[in-house]
């Protein structure tokens, strides 16, 4: 496994998780805000429709959207932090930041060292082509080309599904696969949810659509472990958006669709 | 999902150069400093102090910034102690310049033939008197370009703040490639920005190296 930046930084944010939980430093972080009356939530600022940047470099988006309600339900102010994935963790396991609101999917590993609240929004990477295109199950990809972005999570799904005479063309980065796509030099794009929104934005009169899901991954607010008080108080508050329909109306907001079924 | 024009992006992107321009002194000013002290310390403290010097510099030129940068925010936090981006970026860079600036100007140093030290120190000057008077004009005028060389790269070198917070020019420049899918654009405006920040650095360096030779042949 070769040793990339970004593994470095995963790897020493889980020790810097490691020394702080050896600390067991007890501190209520709901009192805290309370007390405050400020709440610091670490958003994404370059991940369109979820979080980014408008003309003035504000943040904007779906995270942006929930992270502000979340604040405003627990009444406290909200600092916006602005994080990636490579630190987000780091962030919220040494208290620089209260809570995660960043398409934060659940998993093994991050269970171990963060708690999760219950879904606020949907979040999958999927199969996408032309109405025009005839696909119904991953054999319909034997031959067709397909635009990816190299080391991404659906370029490893992909490699396990598709069929060995895929023509799986990588790309560096989201920006390129998906411009490679609209100039039609691939049949095929599989990418993520939240990418298909800005190509379908940028391209309305493409006509893309979606044909086979990849993997579904929801998004988390990440919270540090140990605090159950805050965990309960954002359950509560997730719960209550999503009963209100304020979480339903967000999705379609941002993401052009409903939020489906989001697990707890 | 804004629209931004040309001006937009040029507009945020010299707004997000102040920070960039803010972390770059920082470096300039602490690792100068704090490199003079060390290379002093060097030439001067004797075998076991300039040792400790070097396994300093050792330890800051073997080690990414990103990771001192990581480690100084997010990994003394861990340990109990609650430092600000700000705090944590500013000495991490100054660790990371003065470590390379001692040993560039060390190298500079060193390219003073010896007979120059023995002949002053027949003079009876003292250390002090041998290095302001005799070595320091020498070595500087050929500390010049490699001090430069590493400036203009501490410049770049800032974009990595951005892993602690710091909105500057590569992570601002990312942002907005991320909006407005127009990578090529955004990334060449951020890169002329650079440019703008580093050339004027080069340009001054040129001048120093003159004035020097000149007072040297004069």
């Amino acid at each position: 496994m070769p040793l990339t930046k970004r593994r470095l930084l995963v790897a020493l944010g889980l020790g810097a998780a490691l020394l702080s939980s050896a600390g067991a430093r007890a501190q209520d972080a709901l009192a805290g805000i309370a007390k405050a009356k400020l709440v610091r939530i670490g958003i994404p600022t370059d991940y369109p429709p979820y979080g980014f940047v408008g003309i003035d470099l504000q943040p904007m988006g779906l995270d942006v959207d929930v992270a502000n309600l979340i604040g405003a339900k627990l009444g406290a102010k909200v600092e916006l932090v602005p994080v990636v994935s490579a630190n987000r963790i780091p962030y919220l396991q040494t208290k620089k930041i209260d809570l995660i609101v960043s398409t934060l999917g659940k998993n093994e590993e991050r269970l171990k060292i963060i708690d999760f609240s219950a879904a606020y929004a949907p979040f999958y990477q999927g199969v996408f082509a032309l109405k025009s295109t005839s696909i119904r199950s991953f054999d319909d990809l034997a031959g067709k080309s397909v635009a990816v972005t190299r080391g991404a999570m659906e370029d490893e799904m992909l490699g396990k599904v598709a069929p060995a005479s895929t023509q799986i063309q990588r790309f560096e980065d989201q920006a390129a696969t998906t411009a490679a796509f609209a100039a039609g030099q691939t049949q095929v794009i599989a990418t993520s949810v939240s990418n298909i929104g800005v190509l379908t934005r940028k391209n309305p009169s493409l006509g893309v659509e979606y044909k086979l899901l990849l993997r579904d991954s929801p998004c988390f607010v990440g919270i540090a472990k140990g605090e159950d008080a805050l965990l309960k108080r954002v359950n509560e508050i997730v719960l209550a958006a999503k009963a209100d329909g304020t979480l339903e109306a967000l999705s379609q907001k941002w993401l052009k669709r409903g939020t489906g079924e989001l697990p707890l | 999902m804004p629209d931004f024009t040309l001006w937009d992006i040029l507009r945020n992107l010299a707004l997000a150069a102040r920070w960039t321009v803010a972390l770059s002194l920082v470096a300039f000013l602490g690792g100068a400093l704090v490199g003079l002290v060390l290379l002093l310390v060097r030439l001067a403290g004797g075998p076991w102090l300039g040792r400790a010097v070097g396994a300093y510099v050792q330890l800051f030129q073997g080690t990414p910034l990103l990771m001192q940068l990581f480690l100084l925010y997010f990994g003394l936090a861990a340990l109990g102690f609650d430092t600000s981006a700000w705090l944590a970026a500013c000495v991490a860079l100054t660790l990371y310049a003065s470590a390379y600036l001692t040993e560039i100007w060390r190298g500079c140093v060193a390219a003073i033939p010896r007979g120059q030290w023995e002949a002053s120190a027949s003079l009876a000057l003292s250390f002090g008197q041998q290095f302001r008077h005799i070595i320091l004009p020498q070595a500087l005028r050929i500390a010049v370009a490699p001090t430069v060389g590493f400036l203009v790269q501490v410049v770049k070198g800032t974009a990595l703040a951005s892993v602690i917070g710091f909105v500057e020019l590569t992570k601002a420049g990312g942002m907005i490639a991320n909006v407005t899918y127009e990578p090529m654009l955004t990334y060449g405006c951020v890169a002329l920005m650079y440019f703008v920040l580093c050339f004027p650095i080069s340009l001054c360096a040129r001048l120093l190296e003159r004035k020097l030779a000149m007072r040297t042949l004069a």
